[in-house]
């Protein structure tokens, strides 16, 4: 600073500060644009929400997210959709290892045992829930038991969505299979839905049974687990020891299943899309997928009714997950947000009557108990299936959209297609999951 | 993270002022002193990106250390030995290793190919050489979409062209025997350019003299390539073989935007089991052991190329 000379050293120097100053201000230019969604962010009374619901039910959410902040404008809801799957839940558990998560977030239900015990999530206050008329009894029996862990509410659930069948009601007409009351005749038995799909198969004169699941891990493990649960037989994954499951009942699950991929009732190498595109063009009688195709098949406008999967094997049973809120873990819990947070959940849960529009059933049972709710069609013929559900076996590395899933396809879709046989394909999996379950547990 | 290099080819770390090899003079000392400073910023940021996460990354492959932050004590070598009897690691492995192999091979030999031809003179040079080299423009986002649309088994223009021809068509990223292939036509059109445009520039700095006494001798065309043109690049061909199997060991960007390590695992790559087993999987401590795994994989080649460039040299 003090001497001033000539020296070329001095235009280097000042080039060089120049350049740091540069480079330090576009170094601190890009952190705070690619710090969006951090706590940097979070002003005043911004309560940010992360969720993953994209397509007809983001549109759903946007919709009931605006309600309530027009509801209530001491604060406001800002959501953050991010895509469904690995990413989502990597980027929350990231979130909330690192200190700064959204304070509200979605999450299935089954994927909780992978965050609660960590410190992932903190624990829904029951007496503050009550505060805003949310409690245990308006919950059903099965999602309610869902959403604890370790003794604590972890998880609220907004909905279940269960695994079911959407019937072409004109096809099952023409088929004789329709009852008295334009719902699908009663099926108890494997064999008897055998027939059934063949008569329909004869009026469609394509497949009697849509049914996507190639490269979809979560799509096999449905219909999967509802069979494997029809039987009564226990999933039980405790780490530390091997998986304990009855692999005659799974073989037998997997068998079933490839019998219907025959290229008469189904096809054999069926995906998502192609399912949907058949059921909705009225190419097959019978459609496995979740309630959330609900929609696309009404806008479709292909006559359909619902129902749970039929029991078959004796015992009902119905794969399902719950959208859930969750708490994900605050460094610093900020008090008058999280009165907010649970003033906006339990807003939402009493406002779950256009989330059921999307095919979703209501968790909230005072929505469900309702006369609008009765009126909804085909959504209130398979509402009972709620007491009928079952989430994924517990463990950290289960859930929607979890590795468990990507094993259970890595090893059984060559068992759908035909290439391998059914007991190969099983065991294969179960070494896999044995081997996860030997692995420290990292929760 | 690609067989992408985004950095100049044999990227040494900037070259620093380096002091000169003067007495131990008062000059010389202030000299030492200047350079130390310029070479400040450089070094803050390789200590705090480079040298710091590697340590800190060694240790963790030592603890237990979880994404929720549970049971994250020190367990020694455990994650090794975990690793060393994963399959899945070995299989990730082994598609990484035969990625490198049926990938590198094709994007040397062609990328020689496609410069001898280019410099062959043929009319709108300037051309050929921006088409070869602008699909490495890219990101690995925008080809991958590409790939994935044309690769598509019911709408795809490879399947389009197949038919045309009366050949059935090909599930080309849902076969586990054709899936790794599929990527490695991407990645072949994608970053073919680099070495392309290291080879013509090579190709370029032969002196014209040698072809000149060449024909003067009666050597043809052929002749003059195989005995003065492929001798003369021996080091430009080693340079680029070692640069890619190293960028090609890295391979994780196009795969897990077109496959994501399916179907069934067939092409999930070492990066990706390394990404999936720590963020995924919450098991940091386990993936860091994984990558120093990898990284001592990797040591092994630059080592060897080390060996071989001193070999050339000597």
């Amino acid at each position: 600073m003090k001497q001033v000379d000539s020296r070329p050293m001095q235009m280097t120097r000042r080039q060089l500060l120049l350049g740091g100053g540069v480079l330090a201000g576009s170094l601190t230019l890009g952190a705070s644009l690619t710090g969006c969604g951090g706590a940097a962010q979070a002003a005043g009374n911004d309560i940010r929400f992360w969720h993953l619901l994209s397509g007809g039910d983001g549109i759903k959410m946007m919709a009931m997210i605006d309600k309530v902040n027009a509801d209530h404008p001491d604060y406001r809801v800002k959501p953050t959709v991010l895509a469904w799957g690995a990413p989502y839940y990597t980027k929350l558990a990231m979130a909330s290892a690192g200190g700064r998560p959204p304070e509200v977030a979605v999450m299935h239900a089954a994927r909780v045992p992978g965050y609660a015990p960590g410190g992932l999530l903190d624990a829904w206050d029951l007496d503050l829930l009550a505060e805003f008329g949310v409690r245990p009894e308006d919950f059903g029996p099965r999602i309610w038991e869902k959403s604890q862990f370790n003794g604590q509410v972890f998880s609220l659930a907004l909905d279940s969505h269960p695994f079911v069948m959407l019937y072409n009601t004109e096809v099952a007409d023409k088929a004789g299979v329709l009852g008295k009351d334009g719902r699908l005749a009663e099926i108890s038995s494997p064999s008897q839905f055998l027939e059934v799909s063949r008569e329909l198969q004869r009026v469609t004169g394509k497949h009697g049974l849509s049914y996507g699941y190639l490269g979809d891990g979560a799509q096999m493990w449905r219909l999967f687990y509802t069979l494997y649960r029809q039987h009564g037989a226990d999933f039980v994954l405790e780490p530390g020891r091997p998986a304990q499951v009855e692999r005659d009942v799974a073989i037998d699950c997997l068998e079933f299943i490839t019998s219907l991929l025959d290229n008469t009732i189904s096809t054999k190498s069926g995906d998502g899309g192609t399912a949907i595109a058949e059921f909705a063009g009225s190419g097959s009688g019978l459609l496995f997928t979740g309630v959330w195709e609900l929609p696309t098949m009404k806008t479709a406008g292909v006559p359909f009714g619902a129902s749970t999967i039929p029991t078959l094997f004796g015992t009902p049973a119905a794969f399902a997950d719950s959208h859930s809120f969750v708490l994900p873990h605050q460094a610093r819990l900020d008090e008058t947000k999280r009165r907010g947070v649970y003033q906006f959940v339990a807003s939402m849960l009493k406002g779950s009557l256009s989330w059921a529009e999307a095919g979703h059933i209501p968790a909230y049972q005072p929505v469900v108990k309702s006369k609008e709710y009765a009126a909804l069609k085909p959504q209130a013929d398979y509402a009972q299936a709620a007491d009928i559900i079952n989430y994924d076996p517990v463990a950290w590395f289960t859930g929607s959209g979890s590795d468990f899933q990507g094993y259970f396809a890595e090893n059984v879709q060559n068992v759908f297609l035909g290439r391998d046989k059914a007991a190969d394909g099983w065991d294969a999996f179960m070494k896999r999951i044995n081997t996860v379950l030997a692995m420290p547990n990292p929760v | 993270m690609s067989t992408a290099r985004t950095t100049a080819p044999p990227a040494k770390p900037a070259p620093a002022v380096k002091p000169a090899p003067a007495a131990k003079s008062l000059r010389s000392r202030r000299d030492n002193l200047h350079g130390w400073a310029f070479s400040a910023p450089f070094l803050a940021f390789f200590l705090m990106f480079l040298v710091w996460p590697m340590i800190s990354g060694a240790v963790m492959s030592l603890t237990g250390k979880s994404l929720t932050g549970a049971n994250s004590g020190f367990i020694g070598l455990a994650n090794y030995s975990e690793a060393f009897a994963d399959s899945d690691m070995w299989r990730s492995l082994g598609n990484t290793l035969y990625f490198t192999l049926i990938s590198t091979v094709p994007l040397v030999v062609i990328a020689l190919a496609l410069a001898a031809l280019v410099n062959m003179g043929l009319p709108a040079q300037w051309l050929w050489r921006l088409s070869f080299f602008s699909p490495f423009l890219l990101a690995s986002t925008v080809v991958s979409l590409f790939f994935a649309w044309m690769y598509n088994p019911e709408l795809g223009l490879f399947n389009d062209m197949l038919a045309n021809l009366g050949i059935p068509p090909v599930a080309w990223l849902n076969d586990p025997a054709v899936a790794m292939w599929a990527v490695v036509i991407a990645t072949v059109w994608w970053t073919i350019g680099f070495n392309f445009l290291l080879y013509l520039a090579a190709l370029q700095n032969i002196p014209q003299q040698h072809y000149e006494a060449a024909s003067l001798d009666g050597a043809g065309g052929w002749r003059q390539f195989f005995s003065i043109s492929l001798p003369q690049l021996g080091p430009t061909t080693v340079m680029i073989v070692i640069l890619q199997i190293l960028a090609s060991l890295k391979v994780f960007d196009q795969i897990y935007q077109m496959t994501e390590g399916g179907p069934g695992g067939a092409t999930r790559s070492i990066v990706q089991y390394i990404f999936e087993a720590g963020f995924t999987g919450y098991r940091l401590g386990y993936s860091a052991a994984i990558s120093y795994i990898f990284f001592g994989l990797i040591l092994l080649i630059a080592l060897a190329q080390v060996f071989i460039t001193r070999k050339r040299s000597a």
